[in-house]
């Protein structure tokens, strides 16, 4: 895997979560990740791995991450000045621009990638809501960053009481709906979208190399087997998957 | 004397196949999405293991970290052989292409390899003798002489005319080396990753039963190809834990004409890798080729 050192430019803490901007020139789609980690060999044998993060912004110049701090490679990360990350990995969701209002989804840091999802759409004219859920106060502060979604806390400490599904008034409604958060949100997200939509939803899954010669990052398929997140996904159609 | 160019200083030859640098590939680390990084790093090319039927794999997750290294459970993913002979093409890259096979019985492997022994875009059959699932049970193919030999002999017949490699488990591995040479094997590569297990405490569940690698396992694996380079006289290719140029040293001076790199690939940018090397030969002013058990000051 070929990786990339970069400066970090900043940080900027929003509640639990962290906003690292790093220069990056050249195309990102939304949905695509990033193999991310604060050294690589042999400043660091542990963590040993590189750790996938969707984009959470770009303007050409300057690219962010969303993450919070969970375990020793996201650690590191909160506190290096410079880092390593591999180019713009795997299939982002793809922009139907006769699909018509589109809900966007988003599950704690899984909101990252809507971000730059929220502004594509405005950019071709899609009508589009946001509905980010969060665990509590502290995570949902990312809220901010996307002005006029709904939201939902579990604990009910703001917005409405529940799941990001507790905050969509009629997911049924939308022709297009795009998710991305843990598993278990995804599959219900699935599970309340029309079977007429066109369901779009981001994976979470452990990953080794990011670039599809691991097989690490399994996803189970509807007509059987695995395909992989970081080649065939991260994104995949909701009727492809198994869950 | 004339200085030797780049490529004169990488050349090798593993069984007749002259390989423009000693590295290779190990099978399950190179897919054919990521060829285009790898550009002039290899010598040869080893997709992932084929087997007789397609096979779906293990349900994930499949990889955790450790330090200096990862365990993984795949467990042999992929379309099987049919498949594989339609899509090999894509691993064209002008290149020898050796080819990894696994089999659950003796029979598999004899007819695995008589399905590709005709196919002229094939150099050599590496036979993965430490599959996870199959006949004689537990993660490692074949862990005794006689079960290697039985295989070996078997593929030997059905190919004869590619070099055969035999991919050996850490387990018993100087009396495998031996009964796979005698079998007929042209080539060992030495080893495959370790057993190992990793344990999610918090949730107090395994998180993943299978093989270690990384640079976690290099010295044993350079302690492998020691003890097998001195006990049988065909070419070793190493394989465990190689992480940089200076790696690839030590295990040719350990005894390996050839090395495979795996997890490092997914870690750090091969053709890095092939630079160290470069610099250390030219720093030792030796070829690649020279450096083959060459130790000075041998201790026990």
């Amino acid at each position: 895997m070929k990786f990339y050192g970069v400066q970090v430019e900043d940080r900027e803490r929003v509640g639990n979560y962290i906003v690292l901007r790093y220069r990056w020139q050249g195309p990102i789609e939304p949905g695509q990740f990033v193999m991310a980690r604060a050294n690589g060999y042999p400043v660091t044998l542990d963590p040993f791995l590189a750790r996938p993060f969707s984009f959470y912004d770009h303007d050409g110049e300057v690219a962010s991450l969303l993450f919070e701090v969970r375990g020793r490679g996201t650690a590191l990360l909160d506190h290096t000045s410079r880092m390593e990350v591999s180019a713009p990995l795997g299939q982002g969701f793809r922009i139907d621009a006769a699909a018509g209002p589109s809900a966007l989804l988003g599950g704690g840091v899984g909101v990252a990638p809507l971000k730059v999802l929220s502004r594509r759409l405005g950019e071709v004219g899609i009508p589009h809501d946001v509905f980010l859920g969060f665990a509590n106060a502290a995570t949902a502060k990312v809220a901010r960053e996307f002005p006029g979604a709904g939201v939902a806390t579990m604990d009910g400490s703001v917005g409405t009481h529940g799941t990001v599904l507790d905050a969509v008034p009629d997911l049924h409604g939308y022709p297009a709906v795009y998710a991305c958060g843990p598993n278990p949100m995804l599959a219900a997200v699935k599970r309340e979208a029309s079977e007429r939509s066109l369901c779009q939803l981001s994976v979470e899954e452990r990953m080794g190399c990011g670039n599809g010669s691991c097989n690490g990052c399994a996803v189970p398929v509807r007509n059987g087997g695995y395909v992989r997140s970081c080649i065939e996904g991260p994104v995949f159609s909701a009727e492809v998957l198994a869950w | 004397m004339r200085e030797r160019t780049v490529g004169e200083k990488l050349a090798v030859e593993l069984c007749g196949i002259p390989l423009k640098t000693p590295l290779i590939p190990a099978s399950g680390t190179l897919a054919k999405e990521a060829l285009g990084e790898v550009e002039g790093v290899y010598g040869a090319i080893l997709p992932k293991t084929t087997t007789p039927l397609p096979r779906t794999g293990n349900p994930p997750p499949r990889v955790a970290e450790t330090p200096a290294g990862m365990v993984n459970s795949i467990g042999l993913q992929n379309p099987g052989v049919e498949q594989f002979i339609k899509e090999l093409d894509a691993f064209d890259l002008g290149l020898p292409i050796f080819v990894s096979v696994a089999g659950d019985t003796v029979e598999a492997f004899g007819a695995l390899c008589e399905r590709l022994s005709e196919d002229g875009r094939i150099s050599a059959i590496e036979l993965n003798l430490s599959c996870p699932n199959v006949e004689c049970g537990g993660l490692t193919f074949c862990a005794s002489p006689a079960s290697v030999e039985e295989v070996v002999v078997a593929c030997r017949v059905a190919v004869p005319g590619k070099p055969i490699f035999t991919k050996l488990t850490y387990e018993g591995v100087v009396e495998n080396a031996l009964a796979a040479e005698a079998s007929g094997a042209d080539a060992l590569t030495v080893m495959n990753t370790i057993p190992a297990l990793t344990i999610d405490a918090h949730r107090r569940a395994v998180l993943v039963r299978g093989g270690l690698s990384g640079p976690a396992i290099k010295p044993v694996a350079l302690r492998a190809v020691y003890e097998v380079a001195r006990a049988v006289s065909v070419p070793i290719i190493g394989s465990g834990g190689v992480m940089s140029g200076l790696d690839i040293a030590e295990f040719m001076l350990a005894g390996a004409s050839a090395v495979q790199i795996g997890t490092a690939s997914f870690v750090r940018d091969p053709e890095a890798i092939l630079h160290e090397f470069v610099s250390y030969l030219d720093g030792v002013g030796l070829g690649a080729a020279d450096l083959t058990g060459d130790l000075r000051g041998i201790r026990g």
